[in-house]
């Protein structure tokens, strides 16, 4: 997912219309250099809860920035508006999170908001742009349960824990492999390798 | 019975990144670099008055236990995080980081370490200057990550 930050790839944000929420001026000026400098130009700023309730009603968005505005977390407030409030298709804009610290009580609730991402600050503008091109491009199916609304949280199958299940056959298929490994590691110390690979 | 529905949205946002023009990464990632120097001045006046709303926080905080005092501190050096980058101060960033680490223990554990508070602040004030050396820089860093992770700790044992 890295991207070269030399890449002569091309994208174009020129017009997608983007929402800001953060309610510091510090924090919404960084997030404007960013964005505009990544080429975005239809900016919908917002220092409330109330005012990115109204662009996002009031405005078709193609994402929305949300600062977690930390320590109220009323940027989740947001989100979960958003998800649960917002007409289509903005229920569904891509949302990142930035975060400058999450206390403790507010991990669940950072969690289960319905944001796409989440960006620790300082903000790199590489890392913005790498989470912008990763939402869009995602597709990730959209999940309404009675207690979550938002992108499916599953998206990458890392498979179970130290790559065993817990079924019989997982076991079973576990314990074949790893004779089958020993086997393999026996004969390889009988038969030197003839030439070592180079990774 | 608990019903759980799919809906597989279409994003525009990946056509629009795809619409003909644009700005190649190289030439966009040079742009918001140059954006974030540009503001760079007021950045940095806005850090150093956040810093001192800190430090008459500080000042102003009773001997004992103040959630509000905690929480009001906690909201003063959260806004920070962030700017000492584009400050040019990197440092400042994982200081408040550790001091918001060490005020939301703090408040987890009901509890109340001046000493702990008041070393944050102090650094916060000298990691301002672009002047200190690397070396002394990591050790303020560490010894603030120690403290902070002294409580950090208790947190943990107490869940």
């Amino acid at each position: 997912m890295a991207l070269d930050v030399a890449s002569r790839a091309r994208f174009n944000l020129e017009r997608a219309a983007v929402l800001l929420l953060d309610e510091t001026q510090l924090g919404m000026s960084i997030l404007v250099q960013i964005v505009t400098g990544l080429g975005a130009k239809q900016l919908y700023r917002c220092a409330s809860l109330e005012e990115a309730k109204a662009a996002a009603t009031e405005h078709e968005i193609d994402i929305a920035i949300v600062d977690a505005m930390a320590p109220e977390g009323k940027g989740y407030d947001f989100v979960e508006w958003l998800r649960r409030e917002a007409q289509e298709p903005n229920c569904y804009a891509p949302v990142l999170i930035t975060t400058a610290h999450t206390p403790a009580s507010d991990i669940v609730r950072a969690r289960d908001c319905g944001g796409h991402f989440i960006i620790k600050k300082p903000i790199a503008p590489i890392v913005m742009l790498e989470r912008i091109i990763w939402v869009a491009k995602a597709g990730r199916p959209f999940l309404f349960t009675g207690t979550y609304v938002g992108p499916d949280r599953r998206f990458r199958d890392e498979g179970p824990p130290d790559g065993i299940g817990r079924r019989r056959e997982d076991i079973a298929r576990a314990e074949s492999a790893a004779k089958a490994a020993a086997e393999i590691a026996t004969h390889d110390i009988e038969t030197p390798p003839e030439r070592s690979a180079a990774s | 019975m608990t019903s759980v529905r799919f809906v597989f949205p279409k994003p525009r946002l990946n056509e629009l990144l795809r619409t003909p023009g644009g700005l190649p990464v190289a030439e966009a990632i040079e742009n918001a670099r140059k954006n974030l120097e540009a503001i760079k001045p007021t950045c940095t006046a806005e850090l150093l008055a956040l810093l001192e709303l800190s430090e008459a926080g500080f000042w102003n905080l009773k001997n004992d236990f103040d959630d509000a005092a905690l929480e009001e501190l906690y909201a003063i050096a959260v806004k920070g995080i962030g700017a000492g980058e584009v400050c040019g101060v990197a440092n400042v960033d994982v200081a408040l980081t550790s001091f918001c680490d060490l005020l939301d223990h703090l408040r987890t554990l009901k509890r109340f370490d001046r000493e702990a508070v008041g070393v944050h602040v102090r650094a916060w004030r000298l990691l301002m200057s672009s002047e200190l050396p690397g070396a002394g820089a990591k050790q303020v860093l560490d010894g603030l990550l120690k403290v902070s992770g002294r409580y950090a700790a208790e947190v943990a044992a107490a869940v």
